[in-house]
């Protein structure tokens, strides 16, 4: 899992690298918020961010405030860090959109599982955002075959998009994943093939007029 | 290495850093805790460098330059550039166990409008002091590690 740091103080930024390349993350580094802003919107974005609240341009609040208003498809988890104690700092941290918070210094135990919990919550979101998507794409199956038809009372010719008069089956076919296997229904027996199948056994010369 | 050992040996070596009068060892445990420092011990890299050595060189690099922006700071009255750099310092402090340096930083970050020009003067003043004697600790601990 790739994870990004915001981290203006050099001792800080590099204790941080350490303790979460030693866990197994891959790690990118960044000196303020501006920099991990961009780093956030590149295409394969980390998806766990560590963000000290205090630092020259955007700091940590105003950065989660940006990503918390991006369309992000599965948001970063955001856990923010300070050297400042008390609430308030707590509730501003929370209230701009970080998932979590520790005050610095902090004991790396308990860095490491805050971390873990970031990276099982991600991997639910990408597991959620994965199913919607599949039920999205069955979704857009299905209205394909809603709404309104018109089809001739006739011949059952359905009108397709393009205006044009298709087979029913064809129609089906184009509009949805089902196949079709051929077989006559009983009412249709009755009164189409028997009637065809009389008629042709009837219009056969009889075979007492080859007897001779 | 003990703790004592060192700032025993460090004292012994180093007359023209401002350690304080009276108990050396008592002022220098004040200052650094080693535990703090030798915790860091279990995080070295594969690669052969050592990760102590490389954070002491960025503390006193990042520490020479918040202690001078925060007596600049004080001279010029500049109280949100004060606290800013006490703030860093605090924190960058904090993560190598430099206690007394965090705890005046602490101070500073928190001093308000009524505080007189006086006390922060003062509080500057012993930070200087103080920063000094762990730097010098911290470049001992260097010292040693790399042999």
């Amino acid at each position: 899992m790739r994870v990004v740091i915001a981290e203006d103080d050099a001792v800080s930024r590099r204790i941080l690298e350490t303790l979460l390349r030693k866990w197994g993350y891959e790690v990118t580094t960044t000196l303020d918020g501006e920099a991990a802003w961009e780093v956030l919107q590149g295409s394969s974005a980390p998806s766990l961010a560590i963000l000290d609240i205090m630092m020259p341009g955007i700091d940590g609040l105003e950065l989660c405030r940006r990503l918390r208003q991006s369309q992000a498809n599965v948001p970063p988890y955001i856990i923010l860090l300070t050297a400042t104690q008390g609430v308030s700092e707590v509730v501003k941290g929370i209230e701009a959109g970080a998932d979590d918070y520790l005050t610095k210094p902090y004991d790396s135990d308990e860095l490491r599982v805050r971390v873990q919990v970031g990276a099982r919550i991600i991997e639910l979101q990408t597991k959620l955002a994965e199913r919607v998507q599949e039920l999205e794409v069955a979704l857009n199956h299905v209205k394909q075959l809603q709404g309104i038809l018109p089809i001739c009372s006739y011949c059952k010719k359905i009108r397709n998009d393009l205006n044009y008069w298709q087979n029913v089956e064809s129609y089906v076919s184009d509009h949805s994943q089902a196949e079709f296997s051929h077989s006559i229904c009983p009412s249709c027996y009755e009164t189409t093939v028997k009637p065809q199948l009389e008629s042709l056994h009837n219009s056969r010369p009889a075979v007492s007029d080859f007897s001779n | 290495m003990s703790f004592d050992q060192l700032t025993n040996n460090e004292n012994a070596e180093s007359n023209q850093h401002p350690v304080a009068p009276g108990s050396a060892s008592g002022i220098a445990s004040d200052a650094l805790d080693l535990e703090v420092l030798n915790a860091f011990e279990e995080l070295q890299l594969d690669d052969g460098s050592d990760l102590i050595v490389e954070l002491i060189d960025l503390y006193l690099h990042d520490a020479a330059q918040r202690v001078s922006q925060i007596r600049e700071a004080s001279l010029a009255t500049e109280w949100v550039l004060l606290k800013r750099a006490a703030h860093n310092l605090k924190g960058s402090s904090g993560n190598l166990g430099v206690r007394k340096v965090a705890e005046i930083c602490q101070k500073l970050e928190w001093m308000d409008r009524q505080d007189s020009p006086e006390k922060i003067a003062d509080l500057v003043q012993l930070l200087e002091y103080e920063s000094a004697g762990a730097n010098a600790l911290l470049a001992a601990v260097r010292q040693r590690r790399l042999g």
